[in-house]
């Protein structure tokens, strides 16, 4: 986004001379109005853009009130206590679920960066006969729906003996994450100079070392949005861990908590307080990290 | 196995054309190799997790397999998939999703057209714009169900607005579920569009605004005529995300929110593999309904290319 902070900010100019509104050249009085004009006209701006955060921050604080509450308090919207996060606690087993979705964001991405890197390289840097169309046909299963596959990988995994482990999951996080992290390192790798890649392999690296000690390195922006990206959409997922992990013990946080609203618990209270504890871990590396998230979603562009 | 066998000489560049030959080639071997060696892991995730999966949903759509025996039917079950009138009511709510589109993307212009007057603090409104980006819709869809409840806060703004007699219980009807569905598929869906466009506008040369500017054109002007033409290809984008995430990704809202009720109120497409195949045990139908919904995403998808093409044509 540095592009966006260095522009000069259009809106800033004077408009009026070109509006033909005001006097070619200016008198005190018209300026003044000008000005005015101008001053109000942020205002309004700066209203509604307040107006707009308002309503996109509702949920958060929506979730933040209520999770602080008895499911009586939450009846009559009125006191706080923090006796739903015990109940949370005690139905739902929040630290077993957080570590499952930890482990499972970690390893995935871990190998969905293995693939997606030495693929983009490869697609990249190392093209063969026929490796254009491998490369289109390994993005264009980007356009596949998780939902049109999920039964067949269902069947398939479960022969394996995968369904309710880690793996299961993993691997089936790993297919669908794939596609658009090569389609993004291939990008990435593509902006690295030909010259490097030779004068490398000319001094006696070879082509997997100066992968590994060249271009693996130069590429760290990309691997962190790549990152970033996957454990966003990996944490936040539901269907995947609905079908593969329906054993609480290898449960992540979402699906449990997904889990929880479907069945028993009728405390809106608690799965606040659930939401609360699912949603942080997500918006905290969205804070750290959202230049590389916004630049992993506007590269889709292919630009 | 690469470096012990390379030739450190070559790059010092004296060697004669001669004898570079061979080498080059076998350079050029030990390149090929390279290149398929670090391509093939990504491609047999593709094959054997996507690839191979899909080909086998075409052939248990054509079977009547309920999950432990499948016998073969064939392409029929398509004309019968096809006649059932419960697979047009979830196309046809998939169709009204669609409506939501015109706002999940003309709402995000606006707001980044607001952004990108860049007023003070313009960059922690676009930080919390993009907030809901990082939270599942799953929690999202929760908190949603609570503010469409009849003593949600929806309900009592209508309230205190004087408008009472509209209060209703928006979920417990089945086309007032599926709009309460889509008002919270446009909210969850604002925050990546704005930040297309915001995007977008940042890659617009600000002396043809100026130009614009000094041609005389008013604000609204501009913006339709001068910037709107010029995303072109951001608004295209975003278009197909939006569909996109219309027609596959909806599962977690429908989950948490209607469970694809009341009736089949808000059973979309990819809700109702799920549901024929998980709930019902008809593994063959819903893999039939996958493949239905693929084909629709291949659709979306050439069209999205053949835009692109003309555009190319055009001389963009």
């Amino acid at each position: 986004m540095a592009a966006a902070d260095s522009l000069p900010a259009p809106g800033r100019a004077p408009d009026a001379p070109a509006s033909g509104r005001a006097p070619a050249s200016g008198h005190p009085p018209a300026k003044r109005a000008l000005r005015a004009r101008r001053r109000s006209r942020i205002g309004m701006i700066f209203l509604i853009m307040t107006a707009i955060a308002v309503v996109m921050l509702y949920p958060f604080w929506y979730i933040l009130n209520n999770a602080f509450r008895t499911q009586t308090q939450f009846e009559q919207q009125h006191g706080h206590s923090a006796l739903s996060w015990s109940q949370l606690f005690s139905e739902l087993p929040v630290g077993r679920e957080l570590l499952n979705s930890t482990l499972i964001c970690l390893a995935s991405i871990l190998l969905i960066l293995a693939v997606s890197t030495t693929a983009g390289f490869a697609f990249a840097k190392l093209r063969y006969r026929g490796s254009g169309i491998v490369f289109l046909a390994v993005v264009a299963a980007l356009m596949v729906p998780l939902q049109s596959i999920i039964i067949p990988e269902y069947v398939n995994l479960g022969k394996l003996g995968l369904i309710n482990t880690y793996l299961g999951a993993i691997l089936v996080y790993v297919a669908l994450g794939t596609p658009f992290a090569t389609f993004l390192m291939a990008t990435y790798y593509r902006g690295i100079s030909d010259d490097l890649i030779e004068a490398a392999v000319m001094d006696g690296l070879g082509y997997e070392r100066t992968f590994l000690r060249i271009a693996l390195p130069l590429s760290w922006p990309a691997i962190a949005t790549v990152t970033v990206l996957q454990f966003i959409q990996i944490w936040d997922d539901l269907l995947v861990g609905l079908l593969f992990l329906q054993n609480p013990q290898q449960r992540t946080i979402t699906v449990g908590l997904a889990a929880l609203s479907a069945g028993r618990t009728s405390s809106i209270p608690v799965l606040m307080a659930g939401s609360f504890i699912s949603a942080v871990p997500a918006i905290v590396v969205y804070l750290i990290f959202q230049r590389y998230l916004v630049r992993g979603l506007t590269l889709g562009m292919g630009k | 196995m690469s470096v012990s066998e390379a030739t450190p000489a070559l790059a010092r560049g004296t060697s004669p054309g001669q004898r570079t030959r061979p080498r080059r080639s076998r350079l050029a071997r030990r390149r090929r190799r390279a290149g398929i060696l670090l391509s093939l892991p990504a491609v047999i995730v593709v094959v054997a997790l996507l690839g191979i999966p899909i080909g086998q949903a075409v052939y248990y759509s054509m079977t009547n397999w309920n999950g432990l025996t499948a016998q073969w039917i064939g392409p029929s079950t398509y004309s019968t998939a096809l006649s059932d009138p419960i697979f047009w009511r979830v196309l046809e709510n998939n169709g009204l999703l669609l409506l939501s589109i015109p706002f999940a993307i003309g709402i995000p212009l606006a707001i980044a057209a607001l952004l990108n007057e860049h007023v003070r603090g313009w960059r922690f409104f676009r930080s919390v714009y993009f907030l809901p980006t990082a939270v599942s819709w799953v929690v999202i869809g929760m908190v949603a169900v609570q503010f469409f409840a009849l003593n949600g806060l929806m309900n009592k703004f209508l309230g205190a607005v004087g408008l009472g007699s509209f209060q209703t219980d928006m979920l417990a009807g089945q086309r007032s579920a599926l709009i309460a569905l889509a008002i919270t598929f446009i909210w969850s869906m604002l925050g990546t569009n704005t930040i297309i466009f915001l995007t977008g506008m940042a890659t617009l040369d600000p002396t043809l605004l100026e130009a614009a500017r000094v041609d005389g054109l008013h604000r609204r002007q501009i913006f339709f005529r001068v910037t709107l033409p010029l995303l072109k290809r951001f608004v295209q984008f975003s278009f197909v995300i939006t569909v996109i995430s219309a027609f596959s990704a909806l599962f977690s809202l429908i989950f948490v929110m209607t469970n694809g009720g009341p009736g089949f109120g808000t059973t979309t497409l990819e809700f109702f593999v799920y549901q024929s195949a998980f709930s019902l045990g008809q593994f063959g139908t819903g893999a039939l309904y996958g493949i239905i919904l693929f084909v629709i995403m291949i659709v979306v998808g050439l069209v999205q290319l053949r835009l692109i093409r003309s555009e190319d044509g055009e001389g963009w």
